[in-house]
């Protein structure tokens, strides 16, 4: 876990700099340089405020967007936002063992329902992840080997984010039990970095910086 | 240990089939029927009847059988009543091959019942019934006769009686549906109304067999007697058997074999609510034979206050001498010992000479890693102590042995221990060695009540008698014109041997009989040679033993030696089998007395290429071979000879959604000489498909610092529905030969029939298997 | 904690947190769910609840309560539902183990969706595991007992 951790840092530092590079804006829009903060630690975010200085606004949005992608790429998100029928398991992503399917409604199939197996918290001795109501992430919201770009893309259309607004978003993030089960996602799994009340901080300050999404990156391996 | 440990040691050293020894002393002591085992049948039919009727009943709570007086007993494997319920003895194990829908049909079709009429009782573990070890696929045609001929006895003194009551010539009377008929007078007796007098008799010396063709229902299917109960719950499984006070165990044993409680504190599983007592276990010696493997036992009321106490033992384990055990490096030093000349046991002209003058030689590598049974019931056992005596339920495939291991562990007789035969879950022959049921012995004794032991499923993957983990090295050469002038083959792996006797160090004769010495190869230079490889780990026997990791050597590699020059693998297979002949000991090179042929005589199951190529023949033809192969559909074939039988398969695969290889659809054509029930043999065969399947698929048993790494199926996966074949055809060949076995010959020619198909499909050769590789495991919190 | 088992009301004292199947087995004398994993992986101890199929291993029993629970025992009222006949009739079981679960599986996909694909067949049994290989003749069964 730790090397991918590092990896997605330089990544999302990389990123930073790559939002404050941009062709647009030019010497008068850029009363003062904007310093990119020093990453975090691999299990830690930066609080919004460190994301203070940098100018113009916009760059600072794209910036706090990749700091709260850190969080949206990790495997314990990722795993079940996934482009196709079947969930993933694993910081390597792969197909979900027994092979559940998504199902109609995201929550499988009779006799393979995400609640057949999944409890509403973690199982002390099976080992089975749970938090209430296990499902998957509708397809159009997928987010497995996509950029972080292209996931800002998605969350900010209605049309691919179920019909919601950035802030019902937020409060998704910040409040859900289902995404809070990621930081305390039980027997060894790696958690993404910070805590749930971060992330929601993080995407709050997203909002109110614009909601620009990062400019084009590569797309994940 | 035992006697009968000793004896399974050399059985599987000395005789041929990796923990079957040869059924044929026990069998001939049932078909002596005399007067004195016609008083001890009767005797013996008291403890029958107290025995478990597998179903319905609570286990030794009441007597199964004859619904009426149970008068006619002629032996210990039939009873008539008065009423004319006629109760045949089932003493072979359960385990999913269908015993109880097939041994009862033979003694049943002699006697002249109605098989479907009949009434099946589960026999106990007992000496009287001569053999019951279930396994080496071995209960029908080890017990082919012997049941006949307990049924013939049965009949005729039935025939004697109703010829005194009618009056008529006893060469013209018929036993059949469960009356003596006169053809003459048309007039029958019910078997009801002849039990007393038949009892009267003489059981007969000789019983005649009738002819072949009045066994009415040998060799049509016939339903699975047992369907009630397993579609409404209602089977008794061992775990299912409840006592009056019962306490459930769960046991940590030490991760590594032979290692030892270093140091234990029991304060805290102590206070998981229900837990009852902790208790630890002798810690085994060298050889480990079936001795359980020692450990810390968390005794409670109920199963999951024993799993939770277990988690809550702070144990600290002194690893023993297999501490190092790494199956990775293993791996290396087999195949540096195959890459080397080994010790002969297979040899015909100068192979090495041969090889060096080819026009062209072949060389390939395969690597079977150790691989578990998981029966889908993980091992379970019920003990009670009563006085001096010990009452068992337990799902065994060897009941007998399991008598004497636990009369051994409590140090009482064997006459004070009964054991009673549940269903099985699955036993692949796991449940052939009785270590958890020993545990479940000394627990109750330690605990003063009636215990039950329950394996998890971690239990069952980590603390098994693996199937062995091998290295083979062939090589071939051929001449210009592409025939094949030398054939040679090394191999080593850990014998099943060193779980009995610790200086077994390499192959053994029985190992190398499951197919290497016993293979038809018309090649005039052959050199078999087996490497030293010392085990650390608990070596056993799993379904079909050696032939798994043999057959798909040979047969992926007679594949390959197609491919090297550009033929059809079928015509490659029938060129290196050779033209229709028989074999003996000198033909195939090896001395007589290393040809064990599953402890049968020769000259009434011979090595019969004929036999070879009429199973080729068959599945190629049901199978389309020429034509899928013409319109580019990947196919691949594999025959094998085991246990008597001959099988083969054509496998057909494809690129499934994920790009992964997935067999769509499978052929298997077998020749088993006589066969009982064309149902269960035809399911058999089709379960043995979707087995080998999931050994060259996903089966691994991999081991670091002497302890197995996985631990339940996510990371010891086996073929689910979606990725079991459409379509699994089954061709069964008339015969009336002598019965080969069924239980297992269907396996060892899967994984290589898949092999070579998956390669006509890629362009790949696998030769480790598994094909899809171990997945890592995540460390336990 | 009151229980509705097989349409009786079952009274029982347990940790609330013991999985249902140690409840239906242990305390309750129900043997026909079966253990074979205890991590939800091999499909054995799959039992109803409120007509959803679901582990009975990794089902803490708390959240069965108030609930109807139904097992292989209460699938019918004499073993004659339409997968157990079909299943005595292809003779699918061999060793029988794990065919409670897959019967359990079966009835609720056929509850759902009474005439399934066979794609459905595999995507519903895709948690039931059958060590004695019997997929063929499962898929078969389900198909008769749905008449497709």
């Amino acid at each position: 876990m730790r090397p991918r951790l590092a990896r997605l840092v330089r990544f999302a530092s990389l990123a930073l700099f790559t939002a404050c590079s941009g062709p647009a804006p030019g010497p008068a829009a850029a009363p003062r340089p904007s310093a990119p903060p020093a990453p975090a630690a691999p299990d830690k975010l930066l609080p919004p405020s460190a994301f203070a200085s940098i100018e113009p606004p916009a760059a600072r949005s794209q910036a706090l967007f990749a700091e709260a992608s850190r969080v949206l790429l990790h495997a314990r998100c990722v795993n079940c936002h996934p482009p196709d029928d079947s969930p993933r398991q694993g910081d390597a992503h792969a197909f979900h063992d027994p092979p559940a399917v998504r199902g109609p409604a995201d929550r499988g199939v009779p006799a393979m329902q995400c609640g057949s197996c999944h409890q509403d918290q973690n199982l002390p001795y099976a080992r089975v992840p749970g938090a209430p109501d296990w499902h998957l992430a509708p397809v159009e919201m997928a987010w497995l080997g996509r950029s972080s770009a292209q996931i800002c893309a998605q969350l900010s259309d209605p049309r691919r984010n179920g019909q919601k607004t950035l802030a019902q978003i937020q409060h998704h993030l910040a409040h859900d039990a289902l995404v809070g089960w990621g930081w305390g996602p039980g027997h060894g799994r790696s958690a993404p970095p910070g805590s749930q009340v971060e992330l929601g901080a993080l995407f709050q300050a997203w909002i109110d910086t614009g909601a620009v999404c990062p400019a084009g990156e590569e797309k994940r391996p | 240990m035992s006697e009968r440990g000793d004896r399974r040691g050399r059985g599987a050293s000395e005789e041929t089939t990796g923990g079957a020894p040869p059924s044929e002393d026990r069998a001939r002591f049932t078909i002596t029927v005399s007067r004195r085992s016609f008083l001890a049948g009767l005797a013996g039919l008291g403890a029958a009847a107290a025995g478990l009727a597998l179903g319905v009943r609570v286990p030794g709570a009441e007597a199964a059988g004859a619904t009426g007086a149970a008068v006619f007993a002629p032996n210990p494997f039939i009873q008539i009543g008065t009423d004319g319920v006629v109760t045949i003895v089932c003493h072979r194990s359960e385990m999913g091959q269908g015993i109880r829908s097939s041994l009862h049909v033979l003694i049943a079709d002699e006697l002249g019942a109605d098989p479907a009429k009949v009434q099946l009782v589960q026999g106990d573990g007992d000496p009287k019934y001569g053999d019951q070890n279930t396994d080496g696929s071995s209960s029908i045609r080890g017990q082919y006769e012997a049941m006949r001929t307990v049924g013939a006895a049965a009949r005729m003194m039935l025939v004697t009686a109703a010829a005194k009551r009618l009056g008529a010539p006893e060469a013209r009377l018929l036993a059949q549906g469960n009356a003596v008929h006169d053809p003459v007078t048309k007039r029958s007796v019910p078997f009801g109304e002849l039990a007393v007098a038949a009892a009267k008799l003489k059981v007969p010396a000789k019983p005649v067999l009738r002819p072949r063709a009045e066994l009415v229902h040998v060799g049509t299917p016939m339903p699975l007697v047992d369907a009630p109960g397993y579609v409404t719950g209602a089977a008794k499984f061992a775990a299912d058997v409840q006592l009056p006070g019962m306490l459930t165990a769960v046991i940590a044993r030490p991760p590594v074999v032979l290692g030892k409680v270093a140091r234990l504190d029991e304060a805290k599983a102590k206070a998981v609510p229900g837990v009852v007592q902790v208790v630890q276990l002798p810690a085994p010696t060298a050889p480990v034979k079936f001795q359980p493997l020692g450990g810390v036992a968390v005794i409670a009321r109920h199963t999951w206050a024993a799993i939770r106490g277990r988690a809550a033992l702070e144990v600290a384990w002194d690893g023993g001498p297999n501490a190092a055990y790494d199956s990775a490096e293993f791996t290396r030093s087999l195949l540096a010992t195959v890459r080397a000349p080994g010790e002969p046991v297979r040899r015909l002209g100068d192979a090495a000479a041969a090889l060096a003058r080819a026009a062209k030689v072949v060389e390939a590598e395969y690597v079977v890693p150790h691989l578990v049974h998981a029966p889908m019931e993980p091992p379970a056992a019920v003990a009670r102590m009563d006085g001096g005596r010990c009452e068992i339920w337990a799902c065994t495939q060897d009941p007998q042995t399991a008598q004497e291991s636990v009369a051994e562990a409590l140090g009482i007789d064997k006459s004070a221990v009964t054991v009673h035969v549940t269903f099985l879950g699955g036993g692949f022959g796991r449940k052939s060695k009785p270590d958890f049921i020993v545990e479940a012995a000394l627990l109750a004794r330690a605990a003063g009540a009636p215990v039950r032991v329950q394996w998890t499923r971690e239990d069952d993957l980590r603390h098994s008698y693996y199937h062995t983990h091998s290295a083979q090295a062939l090589a071939a050469g051929l001449d210009a014109g592409g025939n094949v002038i030398a054939w040679r083959h090394r191999l080593a792996y850990p014998s099943i041997s060193s779980t009995f006797a610790p200086n077994a160090n390499r192959p053994s004769r029985g190992e190398v009989n499951q197919g290497v010495v016993d293979v038809p190869l018309d090649v005039p230079n052959l050199s078999v040679e087996t490497g030293e490889a010392k085990a650390h780990a608990r070596v056993g026997w799993l379904r079909s033993v050696c032939n798994i990791q043999q057959a798909f050597a040979v047969q992926s590699f007679i594949d390959e030696l197609a491919a090297a020059t550009k033929r059809d693998p079928r015509d490659m297979l029938l060129q290196v089998l050779g033209k229709p002949r028989t074999l003996g000991p000198a033909e195939l090179g090896v001395e007589a007395k290393m040809l064990g042929n599953y402890g049968a005589p020769l000259d009434k199951h011979p090595i019969d290429v004929a036999r070879f190529h009429r199973v080729i023949e068959k599945v190629t033809a049901a199978a389309g071979w020429d034509a899928a192969r013409k319109a580019g559909r990947a196919v691949g074939l594999a025959v094998h000879r085991s246990f008597l039988s001959y099988i083969g398969v054509v496998a057909q695969v494809s690129r499934g959604p994920r790009g992964e290889v997935r067999v769509d659809e499978a052929w298997i054509a077998a020749d088993c000489g006589t066969i009982i029930n064309a149902d269960r043999v035809r399911s058999q065969l089709e379960g043995a498909f979707v087995f080998g399947q999931s050994l060259f698929t996903h089966g691994a048993i991999t081991m670091k610092a002497g302890a197995v790494e996985q631990r339940n199926f996510r990371d010891y996966p086996l073929v689910r529905m979606p990725a079991a074949p459409r379509r699994i055809h089954v061709e069964l060949i008339p015969s009336e030969g002598p019965p080969g076995g069924v239980g297992e010959p269907g396996v060892p020619p899967v994984a290589p029939a898949i092999a070579n198909a998956a390669f006509a499909l890629t362009g790949t050769r696998v030769r480790t298997l598994p094909l899809v590789p171990v997945r890592p495991v995540r460390p336990v919190s | 904690m009151k229980l509705d088992v097989n349409g009786q009301a079952r009274e029982v004292e347990a940790d609330p947190e013991m999985p249902l199947l140690w409840v239906l087995r242990d305390l309750l004398g129900l043997t026909g769910t079966k253990y074979g994993c205890g991590e939800a992986l091999c499909g054995a101890c799959t039992v109803h609840l409120d007509g959803n199929a679901v582990r009975s291993c990794v089902t803490p029993v708390r959240r069965a309560a108030g609930k109807k629970i139904v097992t292989i025992e209460g699938l019918s009222p004499r073993g004659d539902h339409p997968l157990q006949q079909a299943w005595a009739e292809l003779g699918v079981p061999q060793c029988g183990f794990c065919q409670a679960g897959q019967i359990m599986s079966a009835a609720a996909l056929l509850a759902a969706s009474p005439k399934p694909t066979d794609e459905e067949i595999d995507r519903s049994l895709a948690g039931n595991l059958c060590r004695c290989g019997t997929y063929v003749r499962i898929r078969a069964a389900v198909r008769k007992a749905a008449g497709v």
